[in-house]
């Protein structure tokens, strides 16, 4: 029986996740390939993907930017907010290593793992909309997959 | 009359409707907005800082990853500021090819105003076309320059790569494609009744108010004031160009005046393709010391580089003023005073095409 609720489970988590974005600090490249993956060319909603900014609601956090110290607190504390099964993507250069701003001098703390634990990172400054699309959709399904079964 | 707040309602740093962080602090009577607030400083990075000490060759991809949406028009401006200091002089050809990258980006970004305040208004049908519309303009930079948002296209003596005859006739094809669309468009946003209660005589902002905050940009010239310093750019003035103003200085103005600009642009790019004449697109020449001071017209506004180097070309001290930071000062001083409604904040705030990238630096 659980087998089968399970199976229930996957099937929907596989066809509907809830995608919400946080920008801690980037130039805003990334965050427009973000809103370029809503449109129409690339339709994120056909493959059950959805986005909107209600960490209360989402499945994927994506982070962008290279964690500013106004952040800190705020992406750990977001983070919190985001009921289970959940899952952190690091979308450009700057979660990674900080990118043209990781100088000495500058005001940034990269990467994004040293605040909340990235699942998978999308390098590129910034990464084109396919390859945003591409790194949900191998991820999540991997992830929420037996995801009851695998917590006991 | 003694003010009474009933509630202070806090927008932000995450809201469904913004890109970027930001805070809004609405102080409210009723559904009236009394007073706001905003809070900055969600993004700081300390680009001027590091770009302090560094040769121009690094400043330059420094200057363009200020703003993601207009990378194009910062390092636009950047190397014109570089070629003012060292007295070069880009060539023909290069002058006219700057001019479509900078046209087409200015689409670009003007679509993505339009678009937020679509979304923000929840008429997301029209949204969604203008996000589509702009996946051709962005394709036609990808096409021209290489990459879709960091291009770093232009270069002291002129731009990186010329403009093969193929690309000139994808790019007029193109055009032509987006005029017929954006004209329907703006009509579906001229006409829309619901649009028109959302944006109509609401976030006003007067001449006199726009002239008391500096209000610049498209901000500026919904509110009848007639600044563009593209009309004093050399290359502009051999395409006559002429500014788009609009005197109503609502949300509605606003979105309209960036709708014309759209057919603004693709004007100068096809005249840009008309008179361009054949020849080299690298003038070269050797980046000099000396500090001035230069402006060009961002798709927000007014955008200036102070720029101080050493013989060697190497940037002693920059000081960058964005368009935005004005446009934030005229919409929470005075657009935003005295709105009827909450939910007028966000895309009042929206219209005003705020960039915090840009801002905090």
């Amino acid at each position: 029986m659980t087998g089968m609720l399970q199976k229930m489970k996957n099937a929907v988590r596989s066809r509907s996740i809830h995608v919400t974005y946080v920008d801690t600090g980037s130039c805003n490249g990334c965050d427009i390939e973000v809103l370029a993956c809503l449109s129409p060319r690339y339709d994120l909603e056909q493959y059950g993907i959805y986005v909107h900014n209600n960490p209360r609601e989402a499945d994927v956090l994506l982070v962008l930017g290279c964690c500013t110290p106004q952040w800190e607190d705020k992406l750990k504390g977001l983070w919190e907010k985001i009921p289970e099964p959940k899952v952190a993507i690091a979308i450009g250069n700057c979660p990674l290593s900080g990118c043209v701003f990781n100088r000495e001098g500058s005001y940034v703390n990269p990467p994004a793992s040293k605040h909340i634990p990235i699942a998978a990172s999308v390098p590129g400054c910034p990464p084109r909309p396919t390859e945003i699309i591409r790194a949900i959709l191998s991820l999540a399904p991997t992830v929420f997959k037996d995801y009851e079964e695998k917590r006991e | 009359m003694k003010k009474t707040v009933d509630v202070a309602i806090p927008i932000g740093p995450v809201h469904p409707c913004w890109k970027e962080p930001v805070r809004i602090k609405c102080e409210t009577k009723g559904e009236q907005v009394l007073s706001v607030e905003v809070e900055l400083g969600y993004m700081k990075k300390g680009i001027e800082r590091i770009m302090r000490g560094r040769p121009w060759q690094e400043v330059m991809f420094l200057a363009e990853r200020v703003c993601g949406i207009c990378s194009v028009v910062h390092n636009m401006v950047f190397i014109e500021t570089m070629e003012a200091i060292s007295e070069i002089e880009p060539t023909e050809r290069a002058a006219f090819l700057r001019v479509i990258v900078n046209e087409l980006d200015r689409m670009q970004s003007h679509l993505i105003a339009n678009f937020s305040y679509c979304y923000t208004i929840e008429h997301e049908t029209l949204a969604m076309y203008l996000l589509n519309e702009r996946e051709h303009v962005m394709d036609m930079i990808e096409r021209i320059t290489g990459n879709r948002v960091n291009t770093a296209y232009m270069i002291p003596g002129g731009v990186r790569y010329d403009l093969r005859p193929e690309d000139a006739e994808s790019l007029r094809e193109t055009l032509a494609l987006l005029e017929k669309n954006l004209d329907r468009y703006m009509r579906i946003f001229e006409n829309g009744p619901m649009i028109a209660l959302r944006s109509r005589d609401i976030g006003i902002l007067t001449k006199e108010d726009a002239l008391m905050a500096h209000a610049v940009g498209p901000t500026a010239r919904a509110s009848g004031i007639a600044t563009d310093l593209r009309t004093t750019h050399p290359t502009y003035r051999k395409l006559d160009f002429e500014p788009v103003v609009r005197t109503e200085g609502d949300n509605y103005a606003r979105i309209m005046v960036r709708f014309e600009e759209l057919f603004r642009s693709i004007g100068l790019i096809r005249r840009a393709l008309a008179m361009m004449p054949e020849g080299p697109v690298r003038g070269g020449g050797i980046c000099k010391g000396g500090e001035i001071r230069y402006s060009g017209e961002a798709p927000r506004g007014e955008l200036t580089y102070f720029v101080k180097a050493d013989r060697y070309g190497r940037v002693e001290d920059i000081a960058i003023q964005t368009p935005s930071i004005m446009n934030i000062d005229a919409c929470t001083h005075h657009m935003l005073k005295g709105v009827l409604s909450v939910a007028d904040v966000t895309a009042t705030f929206i219209s005003s095409d705020p960039c915090i990238a840009c801002n905090e630096r």
